[in-house]
């Protein structure tokens, strides 16, 4: 039972890190600045939210495939494979929770006043320093929500995860798939354990979130 | 230090929106200059051109002997190297830091020996030394601006710009902020440019006004000479406003009585209006008449007494601001007449006020 978990654990973990990583920039690009073709942009990202899992997956897997062009440069370049690999369920499960975290992010970041960086950088601060010590505290707490929503996310995608990385035990099996199996085999003892596991974990990063955001994230 | 010298030197040309272009050349030494001139007239805006926050058109600032911008030769110093203090009509103290992490924000970087020592220097200047604990949140608007004053002032600023921090305090938060700025200024010996449109504050304030009209410094010298200056006629006329509330309006009396708020009763002509509405009053300093000692009976309906604060002469005129209470008031008397009276500091005085000369006045022709 501990497999498939620890494999959900670690997928969404490293994803929810792929996201921050990637949508940081982004939300703050998207909030503070205007280019053309920015709400054409801001569609894009969250299109994920509405389209149907499996119909993700199929996209994904036509890109990252070994005939996709992003998958074949990938493999020809790096020399990595990441369908049907455990990497291949990170890129999954990031891409179908990015939205998630996109959308409260870029909210927090829009609700930060400008001139308050401004105060900083008057005061000598660096743009890095600006950005450490007054943008993000001040938009902690939609930044920690995107994040938790993104992570429970990720920990039970099952639609986009199986169409990029297939369902294979020990390798890319994770426990949202580990259910649907034991369900299959008639097990409902070992699906309820997984359910209740992934269940609690998801309950745990919420109540965390919920208990450390009102000393950290103060707002005016 | 350069006490004869313009520490700061500006020319500045700048289109604001297609129907303002600023045009604006002045210097100013280790004194508060006050810039003053009518909302919309781009007051705000040259402050934002000095600290670099916006980027002149063209022209070039030059602060003690560094060149913080010249569009000439492509020189335009970064925001954050350019030591400018900057004090904001809402304070903007950051809500997630103490007051005592907000004054230092801007020497973090500093020893820690040399960080403490400045913030104790700044904290007594300013007159914090009690809220260093506090969260922002919980302090009053004169609180939060003092705290910005010495937020601004801790990193040893070469200039502190102030953008009519007074705005949004009290009476009584207003003039101790003033006082407090003054102080400062003479304790630091830096130039500090001052904006306002109120003329109260630039007459309390100010060792020079700059008046900005029509995008220009159309005068600059004491303010009164300024206020009372061939230019600003027209533009600005040296007057008291007051906010005020009816006390009383018998329909069958000819006169309202009004309360001035944190101030002296004063009687107008009749006006329309209930017992309780409040009201804006505008007194023209040149129409209050100053006495000394007993006066005998008067046409004129307001008898208000109260202490000189301060006397400003220059040439044949002189501005006396007098106090009553928590209110200051500007008086315009010629030079010979502060001699007669014997107007000084402390002085006990009582201002004669025509009924006829105090106007109400509406929002939009303020």
């Amino acid at each position: 039972m501990i497999g498939p978990f620890w494999l959900s654990l670690k997928i969404a973990s490293l994803a929810t890190i792929l996201i921050i990583l990637v949508g940081f920039p982004l939300a703050l690009g998207l909030a503070r600045f205007r280019f053309p073709g920015k709400g054409l942009l801001s569609g894009l990202l969250i299109l994920p939210l509405v389209l149907p899992p499996t119909v993700l997956g199929f996209v994904l897997l036509k890109l990252l495939g070994r005939q996709g062009w992003l998958g074949h440069w990938l493999e020809a370049a790096c020399g990595l494979t990441i369908v049907f690999h455990w990497s291949g369920a990170v890129v999954a499960a990031a891409v179908a929770a990015f939205p998630l975290f996109l959308l409260p992010a870029r909210g927090a970041l829009e609700g930060v006043n400008p001139a308050y960086e401004d105060a900083a950088r008057l005061l000598g601060r660096t743009e890095l320093s600006v950005l450490r010590s007054i943008t993000i505290p001040l938009a902690w707490r939609g930044l920690v929500a995107g994040s938790v929503l993104a992570f429970a996310r990720a920990l039970g995608d099952f639609g986009t995860t199986l169409m990029v990385a297939g369902n294979i035990p020990g390798l890319t099996q994770t426990a949202s798939l580990a259910i649907f199996d034991a369900v299959n085999a008639d097990d409902p003892a070992r699906a309820g354990q997984l359910a209740l596991v992934v269940a609690l974990t998801s309950v745990l990063a919420v109540a965390i979130t919920q208990w450390s955001l009102p000393r950290s994230g103060r707002r005016p | 230090m350069i006490d004869n010298e313009n520490c700061l030197r500006v020319h500045l040309d700048h289109v604001v929106h297609p129907g303002l272009r600023l045009t604006v050349e002045f210097g100013l030494k280790p004194e508060i200059g006050v810039l003053f001139g009518a909302s919309g007239a781009g007051k705000s805006t040259i402050l934002r051109l000095l600290t670099g926050l916006n980027r002149p058109d063209r022209g070039s600032i030059r602060l003690f002997s560094t060149d913080l911008f010249d569009s000439a030769r492509s020189i335009d110093v970064r925001l954050r190297d350019r030591r400018i203090g900057l004090i904001f009509q809402d304070d903007l103290l950051f809500p997630h830091l103490n007051v005592a992490k907000n004054i230092t924000f801007g020497i973090a970087g500093w020893t820690r020996t040399k960080m403490m020592e400045r913030l104790g220097e700044v904290v007594e200047l300013c007159g914090v030394n009690h809220l260093l604990d506090r969260d922002p949140s919980t302090l009053s608007g004169g609180e939060r601006q003092r705290v910005g004053l010495a937020r601004a002032l801790a990193p040893r600023p070469r200039l502190l710009l102030c953008d009519e921090p007074v705005g949004a305090l009290d009476l009584a938060a207003r003039f101790s902020l003033l006082d407090r700025i003054k102080r400062v200024q003479r304790a630091e010996s830096i130039p500090l440019l001052y904006v306002t449109h109120s003329t109260d504050e630039a007459m309390t304030l100010g060792d020079r006004l700059l008046l900005l009209a029509e995008g220009r410094i159309v005068a600059d010298g004491l303010p009164l000479d300024v206020l009372s200056s061939r230019e600003s006629t027209g533009s600005i006329k040296l007057r008291n406003l007051f906010e005020a509330v009816i006390e009383s309006n018998d329909p069958d009396d000819l006169e309202t009585t009004l309360r001035l708020v944190r101030g002296p009763r004063l009687i107008i002509p009749r006006r329309s209006g209930r017992v309780g509405d409040p009201v804006r009053l505008s007194i023209d300093a040149d129409e209050i008449v100053l006495a000394r000692g007993p006066v005998g009976e008067l046409s004129a309906r307001n008898l208000v007494e109260g202490t000189v604060e301060r006397v400003v002469t220059h040439g044949h005129q002189a501005e006396v601001l007098v106090r009553t209470d928590r209110l200051v008031w500007g008086i315009g008397v010629v030079k010979s007449a502060v001699d007669s009276l014997g107007l000084i500091e402390g002085t006990e005085v009582r201002m004669i006020i025509k009924s006829r000369s105090c106007r109400v006045i509406d929002e939009e022709s303020t």
